[in-house]
Order: C-alpha cells, then structure tokens, then sequence
C-alpha cells in the first residue's frame, strides 16, 4: 500500500546528446527510448521503462521525481490526500507520458514537481527469468550501476516540507539535523526500508541537489572512483563515507551540472525505527563521516 | 501493514553454555537476556530484545521461528486468515513467552514448523546514541553481523509450504527450482524487499536446513571465513557465491550441529518482481554458482 520507491527522475539538460553520452558511457545506463528532445534511461537490473529522463531545454535543472506506488487505488488515495492538504493534483492519463499508466502531478511545498505513478511499462532486466547468472551480462559500459536509489531535493522550509512527506505521503523520517534552535535543517525520508527514498535539505525551494544510484559495496565504489577519474569527470567529495544513512559515497557531476551521487550500504529500517538526530556542530561528520567537514560546493551548488 | 521481516529463530542446543560462547564469541552476538534453559541474543545494529533464543534440550534443531508484524492488528487478521486455512492459533500476551517479548501469536505450519507472529517486543536499542551515531561501534568481537536476515526450512511438500506462506502470510516468491515434472523443489519468499525472509527446499518436515545473519558486504565475508577458520569451526561450503539470490556466503555448524549462514549482497525486490525460475538440471548453479554443483552434506544434513 502507498509508494514503494522512486521511480524516474526526469531532468533538463541544455545538451542532449552531450548528457546522453555521459549517462550511457561513463554512467552506464542503457538507452531505452529517444525522441527529438528526450532520452530515456534505465539501469540494467530495472525492469520498468526507465529511471532517468533527460529532456532538452535551454537551462539545467529538475523537471520531476517520480514514485512508483503499489495499487491502483494508491493513486486515488493519495490524490484526495494531497487535495485536502491544499495542493492542486492533475491526473496525467494513459498514453500522455512515454512509457507509463495514469499517473498524478502535483507540486509539493518544498517546490518540486511530484508524480506518483502505479503502471510501468516493464521492459525487462537485462538477464533471464530462467536460471539467470547471478551478475550482469558481460560487456556493459562505464559504472553501471544496477538501479536508482533515491534523491536529495533542496527546500526552503525543511520542517513543513517534511510534514507533507510524512502526514501526507506516508514517508518515515530515519534521520534529521536539526540546528541549534532545533529547527530541522535536513531531513532523511524513506518507503522501502533502506535508510532513505527521498532527502531534503535547506536551500531553494524546487531545487535538485543530486540524485543517486545504487552500487553493490565498496569495492564498486572505489571502481565507479576509477571510472569518473579517466573518463575527466569532475568528482565533488568522495569515496568516502557518510555519518547520515551510513552510507559509502562518491559525489559528481553530470557534464550539464547536474549533480549524481554513486551510493551503497547503510541500514534497513523497520517503520518503528527510532529516528536518528544530527546536531549542527556535528553536520560535518553526518554528511561526510571521514572528512567531518563539509565542502562549500557541497552546501551551495545545486541546480 | 502485515509481516514486516524475520525477527528471531529459537533453536534447541544441547550444551547451554557451549552453544553460547560460540554465538558470543565467535558469531559476535550480544547477550541480552539468560533463564536456566534459555539463553536470549541479538545483533549489535537489531533494536527488538532478541533474535536468537538458544533452548537446552537434548537435540538440536529449531524450536519456532518467529516474524514481525508492523501493527498490532495485523495479529487479529493473520490469526484469522491462519483458522480459515485450518491451522490452530494460540494467543499469547506481551511478555508472556519470553522476556522482553512482544504480544504473540503461534501455529504449526503445513511444513511442519511452529510459527510465531510477533508485535510490540521490547526496544533495547542497537549500540550505538540515536544523536550523532557513528556508523559502527568498536570493540565488537567475533563476526559481528548487524542483523539476522531470513530462515531456511525443509518440507516434504514445498508447494504446499509455499501456498500456505503466500496465500495465508502474504509473503511472495522470488525464485523457485521446479523440477523436471514441473513440481517446485525449493523456493524463496520475502516480503522485506531482500531476496528471502524464508526459503524451503523439499526435506523432512519439521526441519531446519539453517539460518543466516546479515554481512555489509563480499570483504566482510572473506574476514568471517577468516574467523571461522581461526576458531576451527567446521565451514561447509564458500566462500561462494550463490545463482538464486544472487547472494554471497559462508555456511557452517554451530557447536550443537544446526547450520548457520552469513550472507549479502542480492537485489531489492519490489511486489511486482517477477518470480526467476530455475530448473533442476541447474541446481547446482541455483544453489552454489561458483562450484556448479550441490554437495551431498548441503543436500541431505539439517536440523
């Protein structure tokens, strides 16, 4: 019941063919469908259409963040949830979106455009139903990790965006910095018991501020390293490791700006989790536990 | 809503304090709780009272498995839906079955198996603050998994065992190995979005083939083989890796016989996963990809 995960992330990238040879060589996602102005990506171990959409347009920046939900009546459900909290919803129907069901659109407080979405083309991982070998087919380019993870939003008011998530779409909160006020700074929201789904932290209100794919451990992490260091990508922070989520982490960014993150471990909460608080003297060790500090990059650029 | 994960085997050990030292000192598990003939332990990441309850009897094997529920009335619902199917449910209150202990429900499953639902256990906490928590804590001994993760079973009849778990439990089938005529020999089932919560592969019922802690990842298996090595605990098979779950491993025996397992690695599975299939002239890939092969102790030695 309710959302499951994301689902896609669709992003604005001035250069097109630019974006989709990065996200295809060097990321290594598989190309599933193109148009003149998009292209959608998916990663090899998705079955569903795509996890990425990079469309053309003049400036970089976030279209929408898709999440898959579980029934068909999680969509109507949740509609007339967001209605009564006071956020129009438009239903997006059959045919109108590449690769998709219904789905509904709506923009949440914190000033990204939202989609929940119930029925995905499925496309099909990359290996058999029948005795699979237990890894991807051999010959896959660049890092290729086996599917998105989650996303980190910007937002002016932390704590009533989080309210939404919560009251609202029913995520539960496994982390939060909080200031010296006790004012929540950052927050860490999940659905599908690993430590975080959907993150927002203080900034513009509709920002992006990277999202991220999952790798197998560190091991992959350190050749997802490799990877970015020869193909002249630009690393922000990393491998290193996270305090929040406990994660290990490269940080990036596409060739357009857009920040990505390659991510693995962490923990798998239960919903009675007892969240976990970070206090503003120790932000620099919740994000990046070995460094204990954080970069001026990190806090300001987003897109 | 209804069975989140796993939340603790009881098995029978023959000598008390053998058997814990072994789970202490060598597995890494805490003690958190001793009777005269029970002994109670978790994993240093788990928050619930206990995973692991070791019983004095003159045998070995598993005295019940038991599942968390998210709420309380899922308890009420499952119980029914276990009568419908024609089991017999015992009812049994907070604290009533062991220390720290949850309110509860108990039935025999058709595999034979004594089943318990649990809600509300005592939280005791992991080891680490929930303000500014490192990742891990120091100075743990032994292998030191963060978690139990999932039960392996035997039954006489595995597609009976399976109706039973899906259609009346509500978990779902991730992979199988259906025999030539087409009957399924083993399966795997979760609803905690990991490959397997509970597996059963054809076997007496009533039987315990093992069950398996959670490792971060392939290094952390390498140093546990190093460990169970050190202490002359008698490995089995791996490392390895296995087909079906795509998961790596190290199986080896307690010191009172039952098999244990440490695993990791595998996939995140949504509700629509679609079941992968293998077929019994690729057991051996399904079971132990490296090797190809089954050997006869894995086969024909449980508990």
């Amino acid at each position: 019941m309710g959302i499951l995960r994301l689902s896609h992330v669709d992003v604005r990238v001035p250069d097109l063919d630019l974006a989709a040879a990065y996200y295809t060589e060097v990321l290594g996602l598989l190309e599933v469908e193109r148009t003149a102005t998009e292209v959608y990506l998916k990663c090899w171990d998705e079955t569903d259409h795509h996890s990425v959409k990079l469309g053309y347009a003049p400036r970089v920046g976030l279209d929408l963040i898709s999440f898959k939900v579980e029934q068909d009546e999680d969509l109507a459900v949740l509609e007339s949830r967001i209605e009564a909290y006071g956020f129009p919803v438009r239903r997006v129907s059959h045919g109108e979106a590449l690769g998709q069901g219904e789905s509904i659109r709506f923009e949440t407080p914190s000033g990204q455009l939202m989609e929940l979405v119930r029925e995905v083309e499925r496309v099909g991982g990359l290996l058999p139903k029948v005795n699979p070998p237990p890894f991807p087919p051999q010959g896959l380019r660049g890092i290729a990790p086996p599917r998105i993870d989650h996303v980190l939003v910007t937002a002016e008011e932390v704590g009533e965006a989080t309210r939404f998530y919560r009251e609202v779409l029913g995520f539960r909160l496994t982390e939060q910095l909080l200031d010296g006020n006790g004012h929540q700074i950052g927050v860490w929201l999940e659905r599908s018991h690993s430590p975080h789904d959907l993150a927002v932290v203080t900034g513009a209100n509709g920002g992006l501020h990277h999202f991220a794919f999952w790798l197998d451990d560190w091991d992959h992490v350190r050749k997802a390293a490799d990877i970015l260091a020869y193909n002249g990508v630009q690393i922000d922070v990393g491998p290193t490791r996270h305090g929040i989520t406990r994660g290990n982490t490269i940080y990036f960014f596409d060739p357009l700006g857009t920040r990505n993150e390659v991510f693995t471990g962490g923990y798998r909460p239960d919903p009675d989790f007892p969240t976990i608080t970070w206090t503003e003297d120790n932000i620099g060790r919740a994000i990046f536990y070995y460094e204990g500090d954080l970069n001026d990059r990190f806090m300001k650029v987003h897109t | 809503m209804g069975i989140l994960r796993l939340s603790h085997v009881e098995v029978r050990v023959p000598d008390l304090e053998l058997a814990t030292a072994y789970y202490t000192e060598v597995l890494g598990l805490l003690e958190t709780g001793r009777e005269p003939e029970r002994v109670f332990l978790k994993c240093w990441d788990e928050h619930d009272h206990h995973s692991v309850i070791l019983r004095y009897a003159a045998t070995y094997g598993l005295e019940h498995m038991g599942f968390k529920v998210e709420h309380a009335a899922d308890l009420e619902e499952l119980e029914r839906a276990v009568e419908k199917d024609g089991g017999r449910v015992t009812r049994h209150a907070r604290g009533e079955l062991a220390p720290g202990h949850g309110e509860a429900i108990r039935f025999d499953t058709p595999t034979g198996h004594r089943c318990e639902l649990v809600h509300g256990m005592e939280k005791v906490g992991n080891l680490l603050p929930r303000t500014n928590p490192p990742p891990r804590p120091l100075g743990l001994v032994g292998i030191a998994p963060p978690r139990l993760d999932h039960v392996f079973v035997t039954a006489e009849d595995v597609e009976e065992g399976t109706r039973f778990f899906r259609d009346v439990l509500g978990f779902r089938l991730t992979e199988q190995i259906v025999a030539d005529d087409g009957h399924q020999l083993a399966t795997w089932l979760e609803v905690s979005h990991t490959p397997h919560d509970i597996a059963m592969v054809t076997g007496p019922n009533g039987g315990l083939h093992h069950f398996a802690f959670w490792l971060d990842d392939w290094n952390d298996v390498r140093a546990a083989a190093d460990l169970l090595a050190y202490h002359g605990v008698p490995i089995e098979v791996g490392p390895t890796r296995h087909g079906a779950t795509r998961g790596y491993t190290v199986y080896f025996f307690d010191a009172a016989g039952n098999r244990n397992e440490v695993f990791t690695g595998g996939y995140w599975v949504d509700p629509d996963h679609e079941p992968i299939t293998w077929t019994e002239a690729e057991m051996g890939r399904a079971i132990f990809y490296y090797e190809g092969a089954v050997n006869q102790r894995f086969l024909t030695v449980h508990s």
